[in-house]
């Protein structure tokens, strides 16, 4: 059987290889060998995600994720979970702006069941999805919904940045979980029409990372995966393109039933895979990352007006990054106090740059957050599979550290002077209000607010 | 159906052969100042993890002081003799460590994460924390603050509130295991750094404490880093300490923390049962899993999968305090969250599950699913130094043997149907469950009330 192309190299930290391959059907392959411990993790990324998304059909990349552990034609019900937890294994799902993956880390001996479910839904989730999966795995997601976001204080900050940070229209305007009112709109057919256009093997890349034989695992891929048609209809999502700075500052003021004031902000920054975006990394690190950052020593240890303060990295490859800044107030503390004080941080950041101290913590810290990333291998086969989706080339995953240790301090500067300003940011400002206020803003406040702990989960829904 | 595409269908593939593996086992010894020391080399892992267990649980806090000893292991962070607070953290976040620690009711736990390159520096960090912490005032009456700012947080949050009030339900007032781990605004208002130290000189010491160092040790001299770090922290011996008697009131009630407008309730419903001395502990893990350990479990099979009440309900047994001689306690729970309007009939359907298990049993095919995952799951579990060295130290926190972790997967794997049927019926009898619901009263009292499953009651959230 023709076994299209492989090329090998040897790449980058720790000896780790990878092998690329590429099927007939377009199903692109990456093997990683790692004989350490007797596991095998198995990752498939299919290239859509939320930005896929039609207007009044947002939510549904994620609640179809759902769909695809209901069964297909060999595998009934809850097979695919049963199958997998049975054979020691654990599995989940995950959807994201630009992405969805699924994933099954297997004791090592177990790895072709994993190939076998995974390539039975890709071709066959027609056969077993019904409108009875569908109503109850919507209903699902909606105590998803109301658990992460509408029933926590702060829960639906997220969503609300989004809309404040991009235009009207931008395909990265809403969030994965989507809105109420649309996932009520899915239907059977929008769930069918959407497997056949965006889950065909030449929209995925599968990594197998692990305790295996490299020429056995291809030879499951091919005998598993290898007849499942390819699909040439996908039709090319919308730009994602915007300028480099918003241009002006957006603002939002929620009046809300939360248990303190809060500043929270985002700031358009590089493209993921950019060089600049790395250096944003570092700035952000620097400014907002852990208990000696910046932001972190004015307001909470010096002027003791916030209880938390920090700033995140949402790095996204088919449109601007965003910064993620989060402020929680100390007692009566007011919102322009804190604002104030920020302001002042990045201005002087922005004119001084970072010290050399500051840029070694920085980068001890997100080296060692790349060491926790590729040190399982769930995580190396993620990472594998994000940089050949979204780079083409997976073997840059095991660069990625050096990247970021080769950012200077100058272009750390340059990123935070060029794109941490108050023109360049979306602002939503907390203002909590009394148990006693009218009855009928509940109906709104439906849409509350978020757990400062979740932040980093929120790009993410998963399944399970 | 039409527009199926078609592809080569296989029968499902059999396993291979099942590859070799165990828990680790550490090499356990005393360093001069009374520390004892578990390490344990793990290949590959350049991110070594370090547990440290100090011998101050919750209910050693003075009288009026819950929380002096969440206050105290915030502080050890908080500087030292030779660095400031803000010193301290930079010089941590230089050799790229993290270090979180919290006081719980067995003792405090210090968990430092460090690339392997800079284990040394790290350890000497840590050791100076908990060697000569500064406990300046300044710092603790930031700490004292910051932890009374999050305590609103805490009540606004579902889960939070009502793990607190089932702690409350369960134990009398005077148990320290009735009151928040983390002090209530009275009790932390009035700490102060001379309570903070006292509390240290009493509790803290190298010979009531142990250290778990796991990760990949090729070429390091670990004897040599202990003695300049660890080895170099110096205290007086100290007595055992006995752990105060627990006793619980499980009757079956409800309690209503009321939450108007919630679109959720949050169901925490749980009792008191044994700890990990007691034989019938693998059992219970068995049972308890095929009642809510996963999304196929019975619950989630009927709550989630076939109703869609939740994003999904859990079963766990979670060990709150061991001692040497079995008179430890756990707390048993099933926790979740249902739409408002679905409430009462999720509960129904919830008291449905737990009668049709104690009525029928569990099958076989579900006990052997559940074995095959809790046991087959150990080598990805157990992947990374920090899995291995938490467990290692909940092992020692807790009065284990060293290989308990293997010891257990053995006594699951003998696990039979009706010994799992029994622990996990026992461990969760439909008239001694205490439920404690975070939800909108007005919506979900009546409901409830007419269920039957205990006297219902309702208190405010704040």
């Amino acid at each position: 059987m023709p076994m299209g192309h492989t090329a090998t190299a040897e790449a980058g930290s720790e000896g780790l290889t990878v092998k690329e391959h590429r099927l007939d059907n377009g199903l692109r392959v990456v093997l990683s060998e790692d004989h350490l411990t007797p596991v095998a993790a198995v990752c498939l990324w299919y290239d859509v995600g939320s930005r896929h998304e039609v207007e009044g059909r947002t939510g549904l990349a994620h609640l179809f994720e759902h769909l695809m552990f209901q069964g297909s034609k060999q595998v009934s019900g809850n097979g695919h979970f049963e199958l997998v937890q049975g054979a020691g294994g654990s599995l989940n799902g995950t959807t994201s702006w630009e992405r969805t993956n699924y994933f099954e880390t297997m004791p090592a001996h177990q790895l072709e069941l994993a190939l076998w479910l995974e390539a039975d839904r890709m071709g066959s989730l027609l056969f077993a999805l019904d409108q009875k999966n569908l109503d109850n795995q919507r209903d699902v997601v909606k105590n998803e919904r109301r658990q992460r976001y509408d029933n926590v204080p702060y829960g639906t900050a997220f969503e609300r940045i989004f809309r404040l940070a991009y235009p009207e229209g931008h395909p990265y305007r809403h969030t994965p979980i989507g809105s109420m009112e649309d996932l009520e709109a899915a239907s059977l057919e929008d769930a069918r029409q959407f497997f056949r256009t965006y889950y065909a093997p030449n929209n995925a890349v599968l990594s197998i990372v692990g305790d295996i034989d490299p020429e056995q695992t291809l030879a499951w891929v091919e005998k598993y995966f290898g007849s499942i048609p390819s699909y040439d209809g996908k039709p090319q999502p919308r730009d994602g393109g915007l300028p480099d700075v918003i241009g002006e500052q957006h603002r939002e003021v929620v009046e809300e039933k939360v248990p303190a004031r809060a500043l929270m902000a985002a700031y358009r920054l590089p493209e993921d895979g950019t060089r600049a975006c790395d250096a944003a990394d570092l700035a952000l690190a620097i400014l907002g990352g852990g208990e000696s950052s910046r932001l972190y020593n004015r307001l909470v240890r010096r002027d003791r007006t916030a209880v938390t303060a920090g700033f995140g990295l949402l790095r996204l490859a088919g449109s601007p990054s965003l910064a993620w800044m989060d402020v929680k107030t100390s007692g009566d503390v007011e919102v322009p106090v804190i604002e104030a004080a920020v302001d002042e941080e990045l201005a002087r950041f922005a004119e001084e740059g970072p010290t050399a101290e500051e840029m070694e913590r920085a980068h001890a810290q997100l080296e060692r957050e790349w060491l926790d990333r590729l040190g399982t291998v769930a995580g190396r086969a993620d990472e594998l599979c994000r940089f050949a989706v979204l780079f083409g080339d997976p073997k840059l995953a095991l660069t990625a550290v050096d990247r970021v240790l080769d950012v200077t301090a100058e272009e750390v500067q340059e990123v935070a002077k060029a794109r941490l300003r108050p023109d360049n940011r979306a602002v939503l400002v907390y203002e909590p209000v009394d148990d006693d206020a009218d009855d009928a803003a509940d109906d709104e406040a439906e849409s509350a607010a978020t757990d400062a702990d979740a932040t980093t989960d929120e790009n993410e829904e998963s399944a399970k | 159906m039409t527009e199926l595409a078609t592809m080569d269908f296989h029968p499902q593939p059999q396993a291979g052969e099942a590859r070799p593996w165990a828990f680790p086992a550490p090499e356990r010894g005393t360093l001069d100042n009374g520390l004892t020391v578990l390490r344990c080399h793990r290949p590959g892992q350049q991110v070594v993890a370090v547990e440290v267990l100090l011998d101050a649980p919750l209910d050693a806090e003075p009288a009026g002081l819950d929380g002096v000893a969440t206050i105290m292991t915030r502080a050890f962070s908080e500087g030292t003799d030779k660095h400031s607070a803000e010193e301290f953290a930079a010089e941590l976040e230089r050799c790229g460590a993290t270090l979180d620690s919290h006081a719980d009711h067995p003792g405090v736990r210090l968990s430092l994460e460090v690339p392997v390159s800079r284990l040394g520096k790290a350890l000497g960090l840590l050791a100076d924390a908990l060697r000569a912490p500064a406990f300046a005032d300044s710092e603790i009456e930031r700490l004292v603050a910051n932890r009374l700012d999050e305590i609103p947080h805490e009540t606004a949050n579902p889960g939070r509130r009502a793990a607190k009030e089932l702690s409350k339900q369960l134990f009398p007032a005077d148990s320290r295991m009735s009151r928040p781990r983390q002090g209530t605004e009275e009790t932390v208002a009035s700490i102060d750094s001379a309570a903070v130290r006292a509390f240290y000189e009493r509790h803290v010491r190298p010979a009531t404490a142990t250290a778990v160092i796991v990760g990949d040790l090729t070429g390091v001299d670990l004897d040599a880093l202990l003695g300049d770090t660890l080895g170099a922290w110096t205290g007086s011996p100290a007595k055992p300490r006995t752990m105060p008697a627990v006793s619980a009131d499980d009757t079956g009630r409800v309690v209503i923390v009321d939450r108007p407008g919630a679109v959720q309730t949050q169901l925490l419903i749980g009792r008191v049962g044994v700890d990990r001395h007691d034989r019938v502990w693998p059992a219970q893990v068995l049972g308890t899993y095929c009642l809510g350990g996963t999304l196929t479990s019975r619950l989630d099979r009927v709550l989630r999968e076939e109703k869609g009440y939740t994003y999904g309900v859990r079963a766990f047994g979670q060990v709150l305090r061991s001692a040497p001689d079995g008179s430890g306690v756990s707390m048993l729970a099933i926790s979740g969250s249902v739409d408002t309007p679905n409430t009462g009939p999720a509960l129904d359907d919830l008291w449905t599950v737990l009668r049709t298990l104690a009525a029928g049993g569990l099958t076989d095919a579900e006990r052997d699913v559940a074995v095959q995952n809790l046991v087959g799951v150990a080598p990805l579990k157990f992947e990374t130094a920090a899995a291995v060295a938490s467990t290692l130290a909940d092992q020692v926190e807790q009065h284990l043997p060293d290989d308990y972790q293997s010891t257990l997967y053995r006594q699951l794997a003998a696990t039979g149907t009706v010994e799992a049927t029994a622990a996990v019926v026992s461990a969760f009898p439909v008239d001694r469950l205490v439920t404690v619901l975070v939800g909108d009263a007005a919506q979900i009292e009546e409901p409830v009330r007419a269920l039957g499953i205990g006297e219902v009651t309702v208190v405010p959230a704040e």
